[in-house]
């Protein structure tokens, strides 16, 4: 392995000098020739039948170009169970179903044409409570499914499970048994940057979707679809990802305002924007799921852990995107987190009438994790052993083999939690166990901790899981890169840029990361699972190592007295046997290839594809990533008693990433998850009444602020050098924030002995807990 | 009906013609071609959209348009220096990772710049509260912290030279 | 889309004449607060904003004997006031809580007070100083008690047209000390509760108490029960507690989106006392 010469370092990204400057172009920031602006008219309603839609008066208003609704357009089916339709037909069955849209000369005309359409309903009983809807005579959300044929349920027709050993019979045996119910809210993914995109048709009918996605493939794939539903069999779209404003999982699935913005430049002949507004992003853009969790864990009198039960209940809204299908990512720690022999993993997905919920950082991994950390906790309270203890001597080791199957080859989780036990000074501070802060009454110190598995060598969910790449050298050395993975502020662009230097052997400011674009760059299926750096650097990899084969090639053809070469920064060096060594530059070398008779230039492309499987859902047993990301938080928290106001004190996060590409990017995405994690465990939480939501701004859906961060956070990047990584390299995206409520929790109920079970930890919850508990 | 409207923006006086109801932000970003500050919310709750009027950080999408007359505005491309050089607070932020997706930097650049005009060498405690209004969502603000302390050293250097 | 007109008196007389010529008409100076409701449509939109801006003589702050705060003045100028800041630390301590730099760098006091939020975070800190509002209508100039100005949730005792001029406050005798405490889910929120106290304390009697609490009735209020109690007494413990008890008796706090009755109710209780704590001085 040749020496690294920029990976490892701290190195600024190359996409901020633009984004500093004001000069990134977001969709915001996008205006195409002849581009009209859509608005969508959204249900008044959780569930009605629609009596009528009137256009007319929007059709009158100056500047509109058209009006559209399920009446005047094609049918366009969306989700993956193609149980939605992008306008609504006969039927709304939650508060954001698009009924109705306008195309407009500029977005205030729209909005007020938006306004004249006069939508008459008929409310129907609805159902917003998953219990509820699975009761027998709950009102149906949907009566016949995608296919025409009767429901007779709300529960989706999806089937999670997993069963390993007998857990009754591991109960039985168990010494310490401890049951718990446990509950996350939805949250939302809040990006800065709102949804939105821009669709047009060139002559052909053939369409260019600028969208703010994650999956630009899987969305081709969806917009293909589209077109053909709407009479274009045949018809190609293209999807160009300009910069994003944060992704997070929002771009995961295709959203009825992207059909609706095809339909629209289908029907006005123009270029159509759709964007957002904050009201309308946390109105009617799918949020996290929430969950409901029963979870019994057992362990012998050692604390060696015997069995995990894991129920879970899901509100899915109503209609399938990404959150039904959480359990996926739920089957890794409920099998995994810690060594566990007998597992069992039960979901229910259920339809009301509630917004649907689609992927969010962290995919299910937060919401059990919330449960299985907290709970283990109370078992090792309930078997007399210090919670540091028990999960040190349950801790995953390298090398073995989980029951779901995945294969864990590199595991640094003991060493990150030793990290993490050392510099929360563990030992010390729960020995003082309840004790004041002599000069600030009532207020108790305390520390938890919880730790996480991950997938880290991708995730797979799809038939392919492969991801293409494309390296082109041109006459100056320069390397033009075609990738189809998605920079969404994550830092993709500059670990693959370091990556291609290195492994390559030219300098970073000579890669050139080209526009992510289904017309140029190879398949991907998308960004997600943390999964962009491990398997764009991967492929680059293996793209430059053909690369370099084939300049070396050239150096023996053109230099035969030569024995042996290297290319470092753009400089070939051309060691001789007898006598001193050559240097040449990249790029003379590449005009010499090029400008000779029989020419050629160099480029490679790669379809990297992972080492990994599909499970089989049913059973929960596959190896769906090619490597695992382990991790454990530590916190210290003061809590006023009078108050139940939780302060955090300081936090550890130790993480086994593999290798660190670039250290500034990688503690960016720590630092980020770790702030998206101390808002999911103190008060972020999308409320709804009766199917709307009541908090649709920041005034009343609180995130952090850099006030709330101003906690010291140590972080310890334990490398473990994974085979199957590039460079040893794990996938870090989304652990920094699986493990921060919790830790909070664990760290809330040592000072004070409460234990909340309910997200977020808000000081009237700890306030009514101490109540309670005196 | 639309009114006339006189300002200096970034240093050149500029007019343009806008409705009573339009905003700052509608004029910069619409009107006069500056796409760097960008609309988060509508409703100075996020901070995304912070201009600098007469020294001073607004929140432009509830800086009603018409009050900018014979004021003096300063958005993110008037940082830049001749050349194209970014000025000492944007090259911090790009050097110490204070910009992931970068849709929240023009508006934490600007809030930045106004807190070390008023306060060259600020408590890390000072700047978390000059960028309380300020919401970022991808970098969780430590490195967006050490971006400006960053900045603080590199102005004073700046101003020594 | 607002249809609305944008005039930009410069003078309190032409301010005046428009809003007189103008049925519907409302006034409008930072409008961090009016024009997110207007943008919600939580209000009907009027035929003009009238805009105080640009009215020199509402902008300054005065400190000959009592302070005058034009109704013009900035937040961020208000809490810098080396008057303000040596006399009204309460005030100083509402305001830096209220919002962002961004939005105190253009909103004002009397814009605050005049919106009438239950919430309003200048409320409290202005009772206990026993601020006046200036204001001239129609009906001619007159000064109201901060203490009356307030009539319910987003309404005020102003008449049509009446506009604020000022808010005046003296200086408390010396001897006065002043806090403010309140609490949102994060720094920069609107207050779930929120207490304001003053106390005139020579060492062993209480001679003066003001205490206010916002965020816990329909409009910020006084709490003259709590003053009773502590007026005369020596604020020891037993004291500072029924004083605390009288709090959350005294007022009517609502489960809302932010937070619970109950809780708003134990946390002015536990900042009533924690407030008489901290300006007699030592724990309690």
């Amino acid at each position: 392995m040749r020496p690294r010469r920029y990976i490892g370092e701290d190195h600024a990204r190359p996409d901020s000098p633009d984004k500093v400057a004001g000069k990134a172009v977001y969709i915001h920031d996008m205006v195409r020739p002849g581009m009209l602006y859509g608005k969508i008219k959204f249900s008044e309603h959780a569930h009605a039948r629609i009596v009528s839609i009137d256009t007319s008066k929007a059709e009158r208003l100056p500047g509109v170009k058209c009006v559209i609704t399920g009446a005047n357009t094609p049918q366009v089916r969306v989700g993956f169970l193609r149980d939605n339709l992008a306008l609504k037909r006969d039927r709304v069955r939650q508060f954001r179903d698009e009924v109705a849209a306008v195309a407009a000369i500029d977005p205030d005309i729209a909005a007020e044409a938006v306004d004249l359409i006069e939508v008459e309903y008929e409310p129907l009983p609805a159902v917003f409570d998953p219990v509820e809807a699975l009761a027998p005579g709950a009102p149906l959300v949907h009566e016949i499914d995608p296919r025409g044929r009767p429901c007779n349920t709300n529960r989706l027709p999806l089937d999670y499970g997993h069963c390993t050993g007998d857990i009754d019979e591991a109960r039985r045996r168990s010494a310490f048994v401890v049951e718990g119910d446990f509950s996350t809210p939805v949250v939302q993914q809040a990006c800065m940057g709102t949804a939105g995109c821009i669709a047009e048709f060139d002559m052909s009918g053939n369409l260019t979707m600028w969208a703010k996605t994650q999956i630009p493939f899987l969305a081709q794939r969806d917009f293909n679809r589209a077109l053909m539903e709407m009479g274009l069999p045949g018809n190609n779209s293209r999807v160009i990802v300009p910069a994003l404003g944060g992704g997070f999982g929002t771009g995961l699935d295709t959203h009825c305002y992207e059909y609706i913005a095809i339909l629209l430049a289908h029907a006005s002949g123009h270029a159509v924007k759709v964007v957002y507004d904050r009201e309308e992003e946390f109105a009617y853009l799918s949020p996290r799921q929430s969950a409901r969790t029963h979870i019994v864990q057992g362990c012998d009198r050692d604390g060696r852990l015997t069995f995990r039960d894991v129920r879970v209940l899901q509100d899915n809204g109503a209609y399938a995107s990404w959150g039904a299908t959480y359990p996926t990512v739920m089957l890794v720690p409920i099998t995994s987190l810690y060594t566990v022999p007998v597992v069992r993993f039960q979901a229910e997905i259920v339809y009301t009438n509630n917004t649907y919920c689609q992927a969010m950082r962290g995919y299910g991994n937060p919401e059990v994790t919330w449960a299985i950390e907290s709970n283990l906790d109370d078992l090792a309270e309930a078997a007399g052993i210090d919670p540091f203890e028990l999960r040190r001597l349950n801790c995953n080791r390298p090398d073995t083999t989980t029951p779901m199957g995945l294969k864990i080859s590199t595991c640094g989780l003991d060493q990150c939690l030793d990290a993490t036990g050392e510099k929360l000074g563990w030992a010390q501070r729960r020995a003082a166990d309840r004790r004041t802060n002599g000069d600030k009454p009532r207020k108790r110190r305390g520390v938890g901790m919880a730790s996480l598995i991950h997938v880290g060598g991708s995730g797979k969910i799809y038939k392919s899981d492969a991801s293409g790449i494309i390296l082109k050298l041109d006459d100056y050395a320069n390397v033009n890169v075609y990738y189809g993975g998605v920079e969404m502020g994550q830092g993709l662009h500059s670990s693959l840029s370091l990556a291609v230097a290195d492994a390559l052997g030219v300098t970073p400011a000579q890669v050139h990361i080209n526009e992510t674009d289904t017309g140029t760059c190879p398949w991907d299926v998308g960004t997600h699972a943390s999964r962009g750096a491990f398997m764009a650097c991967n492929a680059a990899i293996l793209a430059s190592d053909k690369l370099r084969a084939r300049i070396f090639q050239w150096c023996k053809q053109l230099y035969p007295e030569a024995t042996d070469f290297d290319l470092v920064d753009s400089v070939i060096t051309l060691g001789a046997a007898n006598g001193p060594s050559k240097q040449l530059e990249l790029a003379k070398l590449l005009r010499a290839i090029h400008f000779r008779d029989d020419g050629d230039m160099l480029t490679e492309t790669v379809f990297y594809d992972p080492p990994n499987e599909l499970p089989n859902w049913k059973t929960g047993i596959g190896n769906m990533s090619a490597t695992y990301t382990f991790g454990t938080q530590g916190v210290e928290v003061e809590v006023d008693e009078e108050t139940g106001d939780i302060e955090i004190l300081r936090m550890v996060s130790a993480i086994d990433v593999g290798r660190v590409l670039n250290r500034q990017t990688l503690e960016g995405q720590v630092y980020g998850g770790i702030a998206q994690g101390i808002g999911y465990a103190l008060y972020e939480e999308v409320k709804m009444h009766k199917g709307r939501i009541l908090n649709p701004g920041f005034t009343d859906y609180k995130i952090p602020t850099a006030a709330e961060m101003a906690f010291p956070i140590d972080l310890v990047f334990v490398e473990t050098d994974d085979a199957h990584g590039p460079f040893g390299a794990k996938g870090v995206g989304e652990p920094g924030l699986v493990p921060t409520a919790p830790a909070v929790a664990n760290a809330v109920y040592d000072a004070v002995g409460v234990r909340i079970t309910d997200l977020p930890i808000t000081p009237e919850k700890v306030l009514a807990a101490l109540a309670q508990r005196d | 009906m639309k009114v006339g409207l006189e300002f200096e923006l970034n240093g050149v006086r500029v007019a343009a013609m806008v409705a009573p109801h339009k905003r700052l932000i509608d004029v910069l970003r619409d009107d006069l071609h500056h796409p760097g500050t960008k609309e988060g919310c509508g409703e100075g709750e996020c901070g995304a959209c912070t201009v600098l009027v007469d020294g001073r950080a607004v929140n432009s999408c509830l800086f009603p348009a018409l009050e900018i007359e014979g004021r003096a505005v300063t958005t993110i491309e008037g940082l830049a220096r001749p050349g194209a050089r970014l000025s000492p607070v944007q090259r911090a932020f790009a050097a110490r990772g204070g910009v992931q997706c970068g849709f929240c930097a023009s508006g934490m650049v600007m809030s930045a710049v106004e807190l070390l005009g008023d306060n060259p060498r600020p408590t890390d405690a000072e700047i978390r509260h000059a960028l309380a209004g300020n919401l970022c969502r991808c970098t969780g603000y430590v490195q967006i912290v050490e971006s400006v302390r960053l900045a603080a050293d590199a102005v004073d250097e700046e101003q020594e030279s | 889309m607002p249809h609305y007109e944008y005039p930009r008196p410069t003078t309190l007389d032409q301010a005046r004449e428009l809003m007189a010529a103008t049925p519907g008409a409302r006034f409008i100076a930072g409008g961090t607060d009016l024009l997110v409701q207007l943008r919600k449509q939580r209000l009907p939109e009027p035929p003009a904003l009238i805009s105080l801006r640009n009215i020199e003589a509402l902008a300054s702050i005065h400190a000959e004997g009592e302070v005058r705060i034009g109704s013009g003045a900035l937040l961020t100028d208000i809490a810098m006031h080396p008057a303000v800041r040596a006399h009204f630390p309460a005030l100083v301590a509402s305001i830096d809580a209220l919002g962002s730099r961004q939005i105190r760098n253009v909103a004002t006091l009397a814009g605050n007070l005049c919106n009438a939020s239950p919430a309003a975070d200048a409320a409290p800190p202005l009772l206990v100083y026993e601020a006046r509002v200036e204001v001239i209508g129609p009906g001619g100039a007159r000064a109201i008690p901060i203490d009356e100005f307030f009539t319910g949730p987003g309404q005020t005792s102003l008449a049509d047209g009446e506009v604020v001029t000022a808010i005046a406050i003296a200086a408390p005798a010396a001897g006065a000390s002043s806090t403010f405490m309140r609490k949102g889910r994060v720094k920069m929120d609107l207050a779930i509760a929120s207490v304001a106290v003053l106390l005139q304390w020579d060492g062993t009697r209480c001679t003066r108490a003001r205490v206010a609490a916002g965020s816990v009735a329909p409009t910020p209020l006084r709490l003259p029960e709590v003053e009773g109690m502590l007026e005369g007494s020596s604020l020891d413990d037993q004291t500072i507690e029924r004083a605390a008890g009288l709090a959350r008796a005294a007022i009517r706090p609502i489960t809302d989106l932010r937070s619970t009755a109950d809780y708003r109710r134990a946390l002015v209780g536990v900042y009533v006392k924690r407030a008489i704590a901290s300006l007699r001085g030592g724990a309690s």
